[in-house]
């Protein structure tokens, strides 16, 4: 049988990924697509505990639905405001994103 | 178990706000592309007193719940919905002046939107399950990231929401890490039963993640209130987004944030005990208690930077969303002075005033804000010149506005700071309420630049600035709450004593 430590090190590599990849990456939909990743490491945290946990129940796999019910409303959302974005600038690169004054 | 027996007047104020966000929904379809839709917001407002009238109902009564606590009555959440229908309804009011059918084609969205945002910081202050906070939060934040962006062709508008949609999304990403551990180690995403299996985990060597779980949450949260370490996206979205719905982010939204901090971190943290003392249970020592020094790293940490930051800003909304994280970090001060079991009721009862008076000032700042720069068609510290003598009771009450949100005498914010200062001098953090003082006086810089604006400088015209009936009686009303809650606090601090009781966080409460 596969340790629970091995499903949270599995969640633990996705989730700095897609943190290195939020900080790093120029393209906005990949910024999108690596909020995707560090959502889907705590999904599978969730699952682990939630099939060995110490008081493994299924709370966790429902919650598991409403993490990626919301996820499916961010890329609509992140994707619509990428949309507007494209028609006004003719570009997604975050590092273009500066017209305010810091 | 059947649905139908539920006991569904309890949710009577959030079915008000979601009947009426259908409502319009539907309407809003219906109605002709050209028809004009103030009429929402008039709608709206009425059915926000109805809202506010089952809440008062509602503000008294014994715990009760539903559906395993995951929506639940009681006096914090009860107190909390208050402020949150109070100052949507004061939103509207500035959304039926400021929206432009050029600006807003589809201003209908705009309505509903802000109705459903509303209905996600409700459910924030009234629930006992993560599942339900997390969506309650999620909620009010989808709502938040599309008003921002509402105006499609500004292209500010659009970055400020691209901004708010990453950091939001990272830090509820964070936040759900955070969680994903605490579930863990307690098999439940119920508070009240996370409350008696944590403590159990912590003694039996899983500290490390009751830790880890503690820092990930605080950092994920601290987004919704725009303090350290996510306060970066507070001025650039502060500055894109529309004026009312800036408004509603500063104020709003944070008192949600705080809402959901003080209901998980309380709730959760508050019985985990690091080290018995059998001889002298009063040394007991807690988890919280201890964990409060890292709450005070951040809102000292928060102080400074809002404050230093916001004097270099000439426009000026970024300055009052620096302002605005200041005042964050002000308001963190009773939590982290929460360094015993004696003083944790008085500290939330101070947050929540503080929270109150600065709903009233803010939205007041808001509003002038709002006329100010609708009239000179820029948003830069300069607008408000010669606004005295143009309007001299709108530079008046502007004055006296930020006068409040410095925390000078005879008004308002200087109760809220006063009472938040002796909260830090009571548990001896001597150096918190030392920053609080220093960054007091650094704020007077900012706010009083804008006063002699007003006063000092010939402005553009002469011509008097004409306000519209409904926003003289907003800033009426906000100047109103300033003034006499600065005269007599006693009021409303007796009624936030009397209905906020500690208890209620930790009662499972009954179901009828």
């Amino acid at each position: 049988m596969v340790p629970l430590n091995a499903y949270l090190a599995v969640g633990a590599i996705m989730f700095s990924i897609g943190m290195f990849g939020v900080l790093n990456k120029k393209s906005g939909i990949i910024v999108l697509l690596s909020i995707e990743l560090m959502l889907n490491a705590v999904n599978i945290n969730l699952i682990a505990f939630s099939r060995f946990g110490f008081y493994g129940n299924i709370t966790g796999q429902i919650f598991t639905i409403f993490t990626i019910t919301v996820a499916a409303a961010e890329t609509a959302v992140g994707l619509a405001i990428l949309i507007a974005i494209f028609r006004n600038k003719g570009t997604i690169s975050i590092t273009d994103l500066n017209i305010m004054k810091r | 178990m059947n649905l139908l027996e539920l006991n569904w007047g309890l949710l009577a104020p959030e079915l008000t706000i979601i009947i009426l966000a259908a409502v319009i929904t539907i309407a809003d379809l219906v109605m002709s592309d050209k028809g004009d839709r103030k009429i929402f917001g008039w709608v709206s407002i009425v059915g926000i007193v109805i809202a506010i009238y089952f809440t008062l109902q509602q503000l008294g009564s014994p715990v009760e719940y539903l559906l395993e606590n995951s929506y639940r009555v009681d006096s914090f959440g009860s107190l909390f919905k208050l402020i949150f229908l109070v100052g949507t309804g004061i939103v509207f009011i500035m959304s039926i002046n400021y929206i432009d059918k050029e600006e807003i084609p589809h201003d209908g969205e705009f309505y509903y939107l802000l109705l459903t945002a509303l209905v996600g910081a409700m459910i924030m202050a009234s629930s006992a399950d993560i599942i339900t906070l997390y969506i309650g939060l999620e909620l009010l934040s989808f709502s938040s990231y599309i008003m921002v962006g509402i105006r499609k062709k500004n292209l500010k508008s659009n970055e400020a929401a691209f901004k708010y949609i990453i950091t939001g999304l990272i830090s509820s990403t964070v936040f759900l890490y955070g969680v994903s551990f605490i579930y863990g180690l307690t098999g439940s995403t119920n508070l009240l039963v996370i409350s008696e299996r944590l403590p159990e985990a912590f003694t039996n060597g899983f500290d490390f993640y009751v830790y880890l779980g503690f820092f990930m949450i605080l950092v994920g949260l601290s987004y919704k209130i725009a303090a350290v370490p996510s306060y970066m996206w507070a001025p650039d979205v502060y500055e894109g987004a529309p004026t009312p719905v800036t408004a509603f982010l500063a104020v709003i939204s944070k008192a949600a944030g705080f809402a959901i901090i003080i209901r998980i971190l309380v709730t959760i943290f508050v019985p985990i005990v690091t080290e018995y003392n059998f001889a002298d249970p009063s040394q007991t020592e807690f988890f919280f208690f201890e964990a409060t020094t890292y709450l005070a790293i951040i809102a000292a940490l928060t102080m400074i930077i809002g404050n230093t930051m916001a004097i270099f800003q000439s426009n000026a909304k970024r300055l009052l969303a620096l302002s605005s994280v200041a005042h964050a970090g002000y308001i963190l001060i009773p939590l982290a002075s929460m360094k015993s079991p004696l003083t944790m009721s008085i500290d939330i009862s101070n947050m929540i005033f503080y929270l109150v008076v600065y709903l009233i000032m803010n939205l007041g700042v808001f509003t002038v804000v709002t006329i100010v720069n609708r009239d000179a068609d820029t948003e830069d510290i300069t607008s408000f010149r010669g606004l005295y003598h143009r309007n001299p009771l709108l530079g008046v009450a502007m004055s006296f506005f930020l006068i409040s949100l410095a925390g000078l005498p005879v008004s308002a914010g200087f109760i809220a700071k006063f009472n938040i200062f002796v909260s830090a001098i009571t548990v001896k953090s001597y150096w918190l309420a030392g920053i609080m003082v220093v960054t007091s006086v650094i704020s007077y810089f900012y706010y009083f630049n804008i006063i002699r604006q007003m006063y000092m400088r010939p402005g553009r015209t002469e011509a008097k600035l004409r306000v519209s009936n409904s926003l003289q009686f907003v800033i009426l009303l906000a100047f109103l709450g300033v003034l006499l809650l600065g005269i007599f606090p006693n009021t409303l601090l007796d009624f936030i004593y009397q209905n906020f009781n500690l208890a209620d966080l930790f009662t499972v409460g009954f179901q009828r």
